[in-house]
């Protein structure tokens, strides 16, 4: 099966700024892998770099076993969706889906039967004469995915392909990508700031900042046991306690302890005293943010109703707790 | 209690400064041209007299204005496409940041500063047939040069010539208008396999088609109007009419000749040619989707 990824220690940088620094990666044929993290991390960069836009100062990439270096864009058999779509504005949706056949030289009346089903497919068949200015954000990101898959890649290049539509749209569209990605099993990298795109979206999530790959696992994976200080704050909302010397969750000052929102419960035989300082109510839970004597910041995610109020102190008990090494971040 | 300007006649406020200039300064000198050219004004008495088409007789028998006309034509013809391609390619070529691009921005530039006259000046060097540096330069193959401004078809390729310099306000426009353009569209084509002249073809020139018409339609009206200069100052309207173009035409009946209403017609007609290569240019264009 083809649409096997390696990057080997790719490293680009743009004047005093490390964009890519050493990445090491493997995508699997058919798989779907998620780059996060928070923008200048360097996602866009590596797929950049994949796609062949742009050139690594070190390392390699390779498509299928072969070095790519040296191989313009068109020859890497890799298709891309660009966040804000990049469609031609001055033709139609058919005129933007023939492009590509068209310049590769395909007869006109089969390049438009490819573009036809290719539209078909995406459910924007009775658009093809529209201007990408007579569109909504949703049906431009359709034409955008038309185009890619006439490509008929080895692999798709995601960048940000959500991040432009509103939320309701996304949350839908979200659930189609998974569905196109399920049907084609092709091999996909998709690139998001969006830690529930992440965690939704993508058998692996590789989890990046400055340039560096912080961890790559199975989203629940990554989630349950982050790597580094880094990757426990960065994914998941509320983000997890992080607790320098352990303090009221006990531990030494080597360590820095963590604990998730939701593992902290208000619990009567708790250890943890802490003050209620305010409740943000979000209808299917609350979370509490809430201060221990010793001043260390607990949010405590509980069902909705919670029963207390603010100023009222409470106990909590602390489950699955998270140890990283004070130095480094790295887990323990 | 203070009373409010009502809006709509604060805009017109605004606009009144601007309205009368262009009322006293182009509408009723226009409408009066349209006056004159049925009379027999000389430009020198006061009381024009009503001959009604008498000029436009005139005007059908006038061999001389068939050779303006045909000289106008053929510089529109020539010089339009010329300053065109040298506008458009320069501004594309120079359009992406590369080292010492500005200052071959400046160079492209600076004749467009220089006033009219003192180009034509310096162009009469440039085409003197005994040491003028052009014929020197293709004496460098062995060719004899020409005597540029003597022979009608080398007079009229002199005067294209001279005006292919002052293009700096193309130019610019090209220049800016593609440094707007989206870089991704053109990733997009790259992943495409769409290469250098594919992109030119298939994305540049469309994308910039509604700024290359109005370089185009304000090229043709420019160029029917300032060849007045370098003819004026290179050739005279001469050899055997070949440069007299209609703004020289013109000048000639008004202020040479006493012939104010004759030339008055003239205006007209040169107006009515300009409308009509700029409708026949449009209609051209329909298609590319430019005038929405």
């Amino acid at each position: 099966m083809k649409g096997v990824i390696r990057l080997e220690a790719l490293t680009r940088s743009y004047g005093a700024t490390t964009a890519v620094d050493g990445v090491d990666l493997t995508v699997r044929a058919g798989e779907l892998v998620t780059l996060v993290g928070p923008s200048g991390s360097g996602k866009s960069t590596i797929l950049r770099l994949i796609a062949g836009l742009d050139r690594p100062d070190s390392g390699r990439v390779l498509v299928d076993g072969a070095d790519v270096a040296g191989m313009p864009p068109h020859r890497r058999a890799v298709a891309m969706v660009f966040q804000d779509y990049a469609l031609f504005p001055h033709l139609t949706v058919l005129g933007n889906l023939t492009f590509g056949p068209r310049v590769r030289r395909v007869r006109r009346a089969e390049a438009d039967r490819r573009a036809r089903q290719a539209a078909q497919r995406l459910g924007i068949a009775d658009l093809l004469d529209r201007y990408p200015d007579q569109m909504s954000g949703g049906q431009r990101q359709r034409v955008a995915l038309a185009r890619a898959l006439l490509r008929d890649p080895s692999v798709y290049l995601l960048d940000e392909p959500l991040a432009s539509l509103d939320a309701p749209l996304r949350f839908a569209t979200r659930a189609d990508l998974l569905t196109l990605h399920r049907e084609l099993r092709t091999t996909a990298i998709h690139v998001t700031h969006d830690q529930h795109e992440a965690m939704t979206l993508g058998d692996r999530v590789v989890v990046l900042a400055e340039g560096r790959i912080r961890q790559v696992g199975a989203p629940q994976q990554v989630y349950d046991e982050p790597a580094d200080t880094f990757v426990a704050g960065f994914l998941g909302s509320p983000p997890m306690n992080l607790v320098p010397g352990g303090g009221v969750l006990g531990g030494d000052a080597t360590l820095t302890v963590g604990v998730r929102p939701e593992d902290l419960t208000l619990d009567e035989a708790g250890t943890v005293t802490a003050t209620v300082e305010a409740i943000e109510a979000l209808g299917s839970e609350a979370v509490l943010l809430t201060r221990c004597p010793d001043g260390t910041r607990l949010t405590v995610r509980t069902g909705p109703r919670p029963g207390v109020a603010p100023g009222d102190e409470v106990r909590l008990r602390a489950d699955r707790l998270h140890r990283f090494e004070a130095a480094t971040g790295r887990r323990r | 209690m203070t009373r409010r300007p009502r809006p709509e006649l604060t805009g017109w406020a605004f606009l009144a400064p601007y309205a009368v200039a262009v009322a006293l300064l182009v509408a009723v000198p226009a409408l009066l041209n349209v006056g004159y050219a049925v009379t027999d004004h000389t430009g020198l008495t006061r009381d024009p007299q009503f001959v009604g088409l008498a000029n436009v007789r005139r005007m059908l028998d006038d061999r001389f204005l068939l050779d303006s006309l045909e000289a106008s034509l053929a510089h529109v013809a020539l010089a339009v496409p010329v300053r065109f391609v040298a506008a458009v390619g320069l501004g594309l070529l120079l359009a992406a940041p590369r080292p010492g691009g500005r200052w071959f921005r400046t160079a492209v530039y600076l004749p467009t500063v220089i006033p009219d006259v003192a180009l034509a000046v310096l162009f009469l060097w440039v085409l003197n047939p005994l040491y003028g540096p052009l014929n020197q330069f293709l004496g460098l193959f062995g060719h004899a040069g020409y005597n540029w401004l003597a022979d009608p078809t080398t007079a009229r390729l002199a005067v294209v010539l001279m005006l292919a310099f002052p293009i700096g306000e193309g130019f610019v426009v090209v220049l800016a208008a593609r440094r707007l353009l989206d870089g991704r569209l053109y990733e997009a084509a790259a992943l495409e396999g769409c290469g250098p002249f594919g992109q030119l073809r298939r994305l540049t020139l469309p994308l910039l088609a509604p700024v290359l018409v109005l370089l185009a339609v304000r090229d043709i009206i420019l160029t029917l109007q300032v060849n007045f200069v370098p003819a004026y100052v290179l050739t005279d309207g001469r050899p055997a009419n070949a440069t007299l173009y209609l703004p020289v035409y013109i000048f000639d009946q008004v202020f040479e000749f006493s012939g104010f209403a004759y030339g008055s017609l003239v205006t007209i007609l040169l107006m009515l040619i300009t409308t009509v290569i700029i409708i026949g240019l449009l209609l051209g264009v329909r298609r590319w989707r430019v005038l929405r």
